[in-house]
């Protein structure tokens, strides 16, 4: 993204400030903390003709039935300075493939967390959207059971980025302990065949979370702005236009999106038992369709290796372009609607195994098959393989995770 | 049966170090206040569930460099092997929610600390604590 950071920007240089004028006494600790994380990974899968993608907001160098060495591998590092009690700056930088085989860093945190009192916390500065159970740690893959988030659940909205405000409100509730985040501010995103803005968004999470197990809800509404810069997109657009049809136009791309999201998840750790469920919901009026997601995770830990299985899905709730047209276009609209449609379902069976202290091994199998009428996660590498349903696929992943 | 006794307490002593059982005391400096901390808010402090104690106090955890005492306080206090501990507490790091125990490079360090600066808690065995600090709860 070409988009200058200003917050990020300023709140880095306010944390070198005070790495520079924090230098406490030898015998007291230090007050700033660098840590960090990271993914090697590769995935491949069997058919020639379909890339497969971890994300709607990267390319992927390899297709097919080539080891992707782009998919999960990621490096991202976090700074920390304390510089009272009640204030401090945290800065989090990534890098993992964007699109247009991008990997310059992108700042992912930039805040000032100020402590008001015990229970209540307000952060400035650019945050994570708190859009899904794991969004606030979707790339530290060392923290989480299996190889990736699921796809179906976490690309219904790739907005991570949120430059705002936002407060938490910790209580304890028997020997459970409550948390209520609200938030508002903005997000800016490029993805693969479109760019996109959330203005205005206002959200509520609410969690809790106790000894071995958590559960949370949250929903949000904002303002969308989402163009599209694909061929077929443009090509629809003038069909519209030398039919004079400028509402349909307008419904395609554009400045007036609303949209709602709801996601709400559970994780329980019993007995070696670990199981991670979510259900997430994405309801847009234009531009891009409505659909719903969930999946189930449940593994089990036999010393240091973690066999875990996975069932997800997506399904499409309303097309992103549902307004009548005349007929002549019904076939390429028909086709429009499908390539925005991006609902599939996933078993996969994998394995983590805690090699060594801050380093875990993970291996996945999965087999994915893309709903009627969707080009699911896939870009079809060919005109014939676009016209095409799409047939089952099956993606191999290995991977490395670590933290630092 | 003196002997059988006499027997299995050498074992037991012999044992104990290898075993890495010795006890293990959360301590903080007698600068602090006139603190209290329950075992139930110990695992909340460390596993990043609050940041204060009981009685609201702000305070700041200090961490062993990895090890054998390390992972027997977390085994211990919360119930979690190495891995696990590094899994959960990774999550609440680069999540934002808290901020790791300070890790100290070495038990000296640690112990300097923890004698020195005012609401700072952390572990040691319970052989390593020296004066300037206060024991505040015991993990036998």
């Amino acid at each position: 993204m070409k988009r200058p950071h200003p917050w990020p920007a300023r709140l880095a240089a306010l944390l070198a400030a005070s790495l520079c004028c924090a230098a406490a006494a030898a015998n007291e600790p230090p007050r700033f903390a660098l840590s960090g994380f990271g993914t090697v990974g590769v995935a491949r899968s069997d058919k020639d003709d379909y890339r497969f993608h971890s994300s709607s907001t990267q390319d992927s160098v390899s297709p097919g039935q080539n080891f992707d060495a782009t998919a999960d591998t990621v490096l991202g590092l976090q700074g920390t300075g304390q510089l009272n009690d009640q204030f401090d700056l945290t800065v989090q930088a990534i890098s993992r493939q964007a699109v247009g085989y991008n990997y310059t860093p992108h700042v992912t945190w930039a805040y000032l967390n100020y402590r008001a009192s015990p229970a209540l916390t307000f952060r400035v500065g650019r945050t994570t959207t708190p859009f899904f159970m794991f969004s606030d740690s979707l790339n530290v893959n060392y923290a989480t059971p299996w190889l990736r988030p699921p796809v179906e659940v976490y690309s219904l909205n790739p907005f991570s980025d949120l430059d705002g405000i936002d407060m938490l409100y910790r209580i304890p509730v028997g020997a459970m302990d409550l948390e209520v985040q609200g938030l508002f501010g903005n997000s800016t995103l490029k993805a693969r065949s479109a760019s996109g803005r959330l203005s205005n968004a206002t959200g509520i999470r609410v969690g809790l979370a106790g000894s071995g197990f958590s559960a949370q809800a949250g929903y949000t509404r904002t303002d969308l702005e989402l163009h599209w810069d694909d061929g077929l997109y443009q090509f629809l657009n003038n069909q519209f236009g030398l039919l004079g049809q400028t509402g349909a136009q307008a419904e395609l791309s554009g400045k007036r999106g609303h949209a709602r999201f709801f996601s709400a998840g559970l994780q329980w750790e019993k007995n070696n038992w670990i199981t991670v469920a979510e259900y997430a919901r994405r309801t847009v009026d234009r531009y891009i369709n409505s659909a719903h997601a969930w999946y189930l995770t449940v593994g089990h830990r036999f010393g240091n290796l973690t066999p875990y299985a996975m069932y997800s899905q997506q399904r499409q709730d309303t097309a992103a372009f549902a307004h009548d047209t005349a007929p002549a276009l019904a076939p390429l609209v028909d086709f429009y609607n499908t390539t925005r449609n991006t609902a599939q379902q996933t078993t996969a069976l994998g394995l983590r195994w805690d090699v060594a202290r801050n380093i875990a091994i993970k291996g996945q199998v999965e087999r994915i098959n893309v709903a009627p009428h969707s080009r699911g996660m896939f870009t079809p590498e060919s005109a014939a393989a676009a016209f095409k349903p799409v047939p089952p696929i099956h993606v191999l992943s290995l991977s490395v995770d670590f933290v630092f | 049966m003196q002997r059988t006794l006499f027997r299995f307490l050498t074992l037991a002593a012999l044992l104990a170090p290898l075993d890495g059982r010795a006890e293990l005391v959360l301590v903080t400096s007698q600068r602090s206040g006139p603190v209290e901390l329950s075992r139930e808010q110990a695992e909340k402090l460390y596993l990043g569930r609050s940041t204060t104690l009981a009685d609201g106090t702000p305070v700041k955890l200090v961490d062993l460099p990895n090890g054998n005492t390390r992972d027997d306080f977390y085994l211990k206090l919360t119930n979690k092997n190495p891995a696990q501990i590094v899994a959960y507490r990774s999550r609440l790091v680069f999540n934002g929610r808290t901020t790791p125990p300070l890790e100290a490079a070495s038990i000296a360090e640690a112990r300097q600390w923890l004698a020195d600066t005012p609401n700072l808690i952390g572990y040691l065995e319970r052989t390593d604590v020296t004066g300037g600090m206060r024991v505040l709860l015991r993990l036998p």
